[in-house]
């Protein structure tokens, strides 16, 4: 039976997934829109301020010429600020010659317009914000460069703050979110537990009352369903202990009134040859249905006692294949019934593989009457043994159902079995911890395998040879 | 032939049958309808067998059983309606020499009864046999142990001598149940069992570790040289 499998913690992993991306996404994107904020007011603050500043420097370098231009620009020279002066089409004076970068063309472009210009670029490995104006009077253009270090600083320490930030965020929401999931998640795992021990025959599990909420809700529901379910079932199991019991007591009450039948029918069959002709058929069939009737009540008695799961077991070391010899010589039927196959050596109750091995072969003679043969063999599971018919077989529908009890092939017939032999001879092959297998076929006959551990019973019991004073009180 | 058997047994159809029956197979028979008159009928007169019923009024078939087994060694068949084993362990051990289920077929009873008769008859062979510091003696129907007699039933005496004609040799339940119960095919082992749980209660100095009959496992039983 193919079940849809659930893949445990799967719908806590989706909330806890779902939980961190929006706080990751909400998150990052307010933590990223204020760093621009904060970036933008950060550098165009450093740029006016620096802007007033280059215009004043710009008024004081009037109608500067180039032999005093070394002077002049060392006069702009402070620690993050330094002056570069260029004279278009001649040379570059710079106060600091380790800084005294090219200047962008685009910004030399506005600066010969007559305009204050400005660029940020890096010069050696530092951020510098570059201001550049013509001198009045003069060809000369006049930049001055401010070290931007300290904003930039700012700028990427506001960044790795707001970046740690977001990831502790991010951190809080998984867990909020995992702790929030098991809290919704766990009245469905709790469900789920209780749906399985009631599956396990716990059917008196229920689900602890909660919270008036959907899950509240439900819980009454499944426990409702549970206590339906519980009384169900304990009705069933009633009403089979009382079949059960009744078969027990009907074949039970049956029996002193038959053991009187049965020993006065065999008195009439030891006068019978002494009664009047009129009398000795109907005495006859008086006798033969005493002995169906015996029968029957036997095997009730006996199936009642198999229900009722008290039938003891005894193990023994022995030879499959001699009792199976045995027991169809001391019933005569050694013209009816071939046995081959070597030696079967297992430790199990021989009482019972008798019995079992008596219904199969019986049934085998009632069904065909030929061509019966018996094999006895081992394989790694443990021993086997086949009863083998060469009679008409057994139609495919039916096969399923001939172990079932009082299950007749054919409605009409009435056969000299009293419908309860493959039954009893399969509950007695489960007790020894093996099993009956049938395979037919409407030309070729009928094959019934009893297959047997090679050694211990059901409950995996060692076999337990009969030993000192208590062999026999096991039970 | 002429041998005196008291049945006792609460149905009438069953009792007035079995009468019948074994009157005609040439016993002569006592019947009782619960269990005090049996006990009652089984202290006055000398009988060859008891055949018991198991569910008796006033007093159970086992309870009886226990009692004649009191002070008489007289073989008894029980009949058990239930076949439950633990019925037929009880029993056994109540001191019954062999039991017959409910429904039985008169020649099936006869057989039982014939054998355990059999058992009270004198053995083949008459000479006395040491073993195991037993003194058995065939023709006596006695054993003594230490110079003491001890009393045993004619099953328990059978069991005993079978084991002791071969010290040494392992006999199988089967072979047992062949030689003194003359099952002829697989009967009951517990029969078995049960007598030599009696039988070591009685030879053996402790029953609970026997040192004179030995259980061979998976096989069967052993008297030892000793």
């Amino acid at each position: 039976m193919a079940r849809p499998t659930i893949r445990p913690g799967g719908l806590r992993r989706r909330l806890v997934v779902a939980f961190v991306l929006v706080a990751a996404i909400s998150a990052g994107s307010l933590a990223i829109a204020s760093f621009l904020l904060v970036r933008q007011a950060r550098l165009q603050g450093s740029l006016n301020a620096r802007a007033a500043e280059a215009r004043q420097d710009l008024i004081l370098a009037t109608a500067i010429r180039f032999p005093e231009a070394s002077g002049f620009v060392a006069a702009y020279e402070q620690p993050g600020t330094h002056a570069v002066l260029v004279f278009p089409r001649s040379r570059t004076v710079a106060s600091n010659p380790q800084v005294s970068p090219a200047i962008p063309a685009s910004l030399r472009g506005i600066v010969s317009d007559g305009k204050l210009g400005y660029e940020r670029f890096e010069v050696s490995g530092k951020p510098y914000l570059v201001l550049g104006g013509k001198v009045p009077g003069s060809a000369a253009q006049l930049y001055l460069l401010f070290d931007e270090a300290s904003v930039q600083g700012n700028l990427s320490q506001l960044r790795n703050t707001l970046a740690i930030a977001w990831l502790g965020v991010v951190l809080l929401a998984a867990l909020i979110g995992r702790a929030l999931a098991l809290r919704t998640l766990e009245p469905v795992a709790r469900a789920s537990e209780a749906a399985r021990l009631m599956a396990d025959g716990r059917l008196d599990t229920r689900l602890p009352a909660g919270p008036s909420d959907e899950f509240g809700a439900w819980a009454a529901a499944f426990n409702e369903m549970a206590d339906a379910l519980e009384a169900k079932i304990a009705e069933l199991v009633a009403a089979q202990e009382r079949e059960r019991r009744f078969t027990a007591n009907v074949a039970h009450e049956l029996r002193t009134p038959l053991a009187a039948l049965v020993a006065e029918a065999s008195v009439l069959s030891e006068q019978r040859d002494q009664l009047p002709d009129p009398a000795r058929r109907p005495v006859e069939l008086l006798i033969a249905d005493v002995r169906r009737l015996r029968t029957l009540v036997d095997e009730l008695m006996e199936i009642s006692r198999l229900d009722a799961g008290t039938e003891p077991v005894h193990h023994r070391v022995v030879d499959v294949r001699s009792i199976a010899t045995a027991l169809i010589s001391a019933r005569g039927w050694q013209d009816k019934v071939a046995v081959r196959g070597g030696p079967l050596t297992l430790a199990t109750d021989p009482r019972r593989v008798e019995r079992i091995l008596a219904n199969l072969i019986g049934n085998a003679i009632e069904h065909s009457g030929r061509d019966i043969t018996v094999r006895t063999g081992a394989d790694g599971d443990g021993g086997w043994v086949e009863v083998a018919d060469g009679g008409p077989g057994i139609p495919a529908e039916h096969l399923p159902h001939v172990f079932e009890r009082f299950y007749k092939a054919d409605s009409a017939r009435t056969g000299a079995g009293t419908g309860l032999g493959l039954a009893i001879a399969l509950e007695n092959a489960r007790l020894l911890g093996g099993t009956i297998s049938v395979a037919s076929d409407v030309r070729g006959g009928s094959v019934f395998r009893l297959a047997l551990p090679l050694g211990a019973g059901p409950g995996g019991r060692p076999p337990a040879p009969q030993d000192e004073a208590g062999a026999v009180s096991e039970r | 032939m002429d041998e005196r058997l008291l049945l006792v047994e609460d149905d009438a159809s069953i009792r007035e049958i079995v009468s019948i029956g074994l009157t005609a197979a040439g016993f002569r028979l006592v019947t009782a309808t619960d269990g005090r008159d049996g006990l009652a009928r089984a202290r006055a007169g000398e009988f060859d067998a008891v055949i018991l019923d198991v569910m008796l009024p006033s007093l159970d078939g086992f309870e009886v059983c226990r009692e004649i087994r009191k002070f008489s060694r007289v073989p008894v068949v029980m009949l058990t309606a239930r076949t439950d084993l633990v019925d037929v362990v009880v029993g056994l051990e109540s001191g019954a020499d062999d039991y017959v289920k409910k429904p039985f077929e008169l020649p099936e009873l006869i057989a039982r009864l014939r054998a355990v008769l059999r058992r009270t008859s004198a053995p083949a062979e008459a000479a006395p046999i040491l073993a195991g510091g037993l003194d058995i003696d065939p023709a006596g129907f006695s054993v003594r142990k230490d110079g003491s007699e001890i009393a045993l039933t004619a099953t328990e005496f059978r069991l005993l001598l079978e084991l002791a004609r071969r010290p040494g040799q392992v006999f199988t339940r089967e072979l047992l149940l062949q030689r003194v119960w003359d099952y002829d095919y697989l009967g009951d082992s517990h029969l078995v069992d049960v007598a030599i749980g009696r039988l070591r209660a009685k030879v053996e100095d402790d029953p609970s570790h026997p040192a004179l009959i030995k259980t061979i496992r998976g096989v069967g039983y052993r008297l030892d040289r000793t």
